[in-house]
């Protein structure tokens, strides 16, 4: 094998060269910047990443849209009343647009420019651990962040490709919803996408292998998400496996397998939302550094094997938000500059699917807890007990608390309107380590969602 | 222009032709059939430049390591042959 030349340059062209603009590199980059080290961030496509350009803030933004247009739907069972209500998809999307633009992504360029941050675009590929190739040019660093993010699993599926289909990328732009679309991954995003357009009248098909939707969260959660979507006149497809997708643009026909009987389904479209690979095509050997399918190999300080190269955001995992990323990169340009090493913790990391209602959760699930052999007392409060629920005529829900035998508390699931601002008091409980009882002795104001919270963690003893 | 920095340290461009003359060449001592071997060579040398389309200077070591894992899917053992012992044939 090739025998690499790595040895340590004298002089370097960047304290710092980040590749990636997305939330793991942009908050790395400015905080070095703000340190007076000298850094490069490369971008291969859009500056500022997914989050505000094609994840969580277009999706966002839509899903308030189609909120707003469900609620003004059903206004009538408060007394208000409405005549026509209807949308127009294309100020749908400029309102989608404006979302996006508020988010300053456009100027970031501007943005690092003004931190003295060089903005460099192209593919960035490693020559040496030392040194990349970008665009021509090579470029030194005595650091770098590896911040390159995920793409789309396509998974083999006959026919997919030929017929065609779209991502979220192509998702959050239609011009108009489909009439019907067939979403394959019943994830997060599936479910959001499930959510979006059903809010807009597609008849929604929605599928995954697993036994069912959301399978990474407690089971009850998806049982129930399962449930709401079916009540909805949502197709749900779980148990499933996709066969064969042919037909034509506008006309495609779904087959697939559920519980060995097959069957088919003629969609519009088709979206594609079965997960996400790491984007690892950097030349990684030619730097020495660890990696596998699954990602780039980091200590808790978010260092690569190669001490030099750090690594954050979704090419490391173990979870893909915006916010984890963030975390991650102010933990590696810490430990990059810093003596007194920190470690990167786990252990209470809220996650947010932004259907309605809202499903959030924190910690391991209680299946986890249990294969590690934790014995576990469980508190759950379903939400239609609690005085918001009467007042905002929404019974739908629940909140579950997991704890250990002493009462300290582990893992938490919600599904309830506003479940994304409810875990945080679970985040912070249990980033702490608190008991159920200090939650219980907090005063929770009436009528809010969260005094389920408190009710779910009356369940449990603390000794 | 694509260029290959080699061994060597100095960066020569990208040959196409050089690279499908060596997936033939594992192909055939593989005893794969001699228009197998071409339209293996054909297609993983086509992988190979949409691969490094987007790049502007990679390591030899980069195309023996892309080429022999895209032959992997049509000869697993031409990729061997391939990935490690180049200068047998």
């Amino acid at each position: 094998m090739y025998k690499l030349k790595s040895k340590r340059p004298t002089h370097f062209d960047f304290d710092l060269i980040i590749i990636g603009s997305g939330a793991g590199g942009g908050v790395t980059a400015h905080i070095a910047a703000g340190q007076q080290k000298k850094v490069a961030i490369i971008e291969a496509d859009t500056i500022g990443g997914e989050c505000p350009n094609y994840g969580c803030v277009p999706t966002k933004a839509l899903l308030q849209a189609a909120e707003t247009y469900q609620s003004a739907k059903h206004a009538g069972q408060f007394g208000i009343k409405t005549t026509d209500v209807s949308f127009s998809y294309s100020a749908v999307n400029a309102w989608r647009e404006k979302a996006v633009f508020r988010t300053g992504v456009e100027d970031g360029r501007e943005a690092y420019k003004s931190d003295g941050i060089t903005v460099l675009r192209g593919h960035a590929h490693f020559l040496s651990p030392w040194q990349i190739s970008l665009s021509g040019k090579r470029y030194t660093a005595r650091n770098f962040l590896i911040a390159t993010g995920t793409r789309n699993v396509v998974p083999p599926i006959e026919g997919l490709k030929e017929t065609g289909y779209i991502t979220y990328r192509e998702a959050i732009a239609l011009k108009s919803p489909p009439k019907s679309i067939f979403i394959i991954g019943g994830g997060a995003i599936g479910c959001e996408f499930a959510q979006l357009f059903w809010s807009f009248e597609s008849k929604v098909h929605i599928a995954d292998f697993d036994k069912r939707l959301l399978a990474r969260e407690d089971s009850e959660v998806g049982e129930l998400v399962g449930a709401i979507f079916e009540q909805r006149g949502i197709g749900v497809h779980v148990n499933s496996k996709v066969l064969n997708v042919s037909g034509s643009k506008g006309n495609k026909t779904v087959t697939l397998e559920t519980g060995g009987r097959r069957h088919s389904i003629v969609v519009e479209e088709v979206l594609l939302a079965a997960g996400k690979a790491p984007n690892l095509d950097l030349g990684l050997d030619n730097a020495g550094v660890n990696f596998d399918r699954r990602g780039l190999k980091v200590n808790l300080q978010m260092q690569t094997n190669v001490k030099h190269i750090y690594a954050a955001g979704d090419v490391v995992g173990p979870f893909m938000f915006t916010h984890m990323a963030a975390y991650q990169s102010r933990i590696a340009v810490h430990n990059m500059y810093q003596k007194k090493k920190v470690s990167a913790n786990y252990h209470a990391v809220p996650r947010c699917t932004f259907i309605s209602p809202e499903v959030s959760s924190v910690g391991p699930s209680e299946q986890e807890l249990r294969d590690k052999g934790i014995k576990l007392q469980v508190g759950t409060a379903e939400i239609s007990i609690i005085g918001r629920a009467n007042t905002s005529n929404e019974s739908t829900g629940f909140v579950k608390v997991l704890a250990s035998k002493t009462g300290v508390l582990l893992g938490a699931s919600i599904v309830s309107p506003r479940a994304g601002e409810m875990i945080h008091e679970l985040t912070l409980a249990i980033h702490k380590g608190l008991k159920a009882r200090d939650i219980v002795e907090t005063i929770h104001a009436f009528p809010t969602w969260s005094e389920a919270v408190r009710v779910a963690c009356t369940r449990i003893k603390c000794p | 222009m694509k260029h290959i920095v080699k061994r060597a340290g100095h960066t020569e461009p990208f040959d196409a032709k050089k690279l499908y003359a060596s997936i033939f060449a594992a192909c055939l001592a593989m005893r794969e059939p001699v228009g197998t071997a071409e339209v293996v060579a054909e297609k993983v040398s086509t992988d190979v430049e949409v691969w490094i389309e987007k790049k502007s200077e990679v390591l030899s070591n980069d195309i023996r390591r892309v080429a022999a894992k895209h032959l992997y899917a049509y000869n697993p053992d031409a990729a061997y042959a391939y990935m490690h012992h180049r200068i047998v044939w």
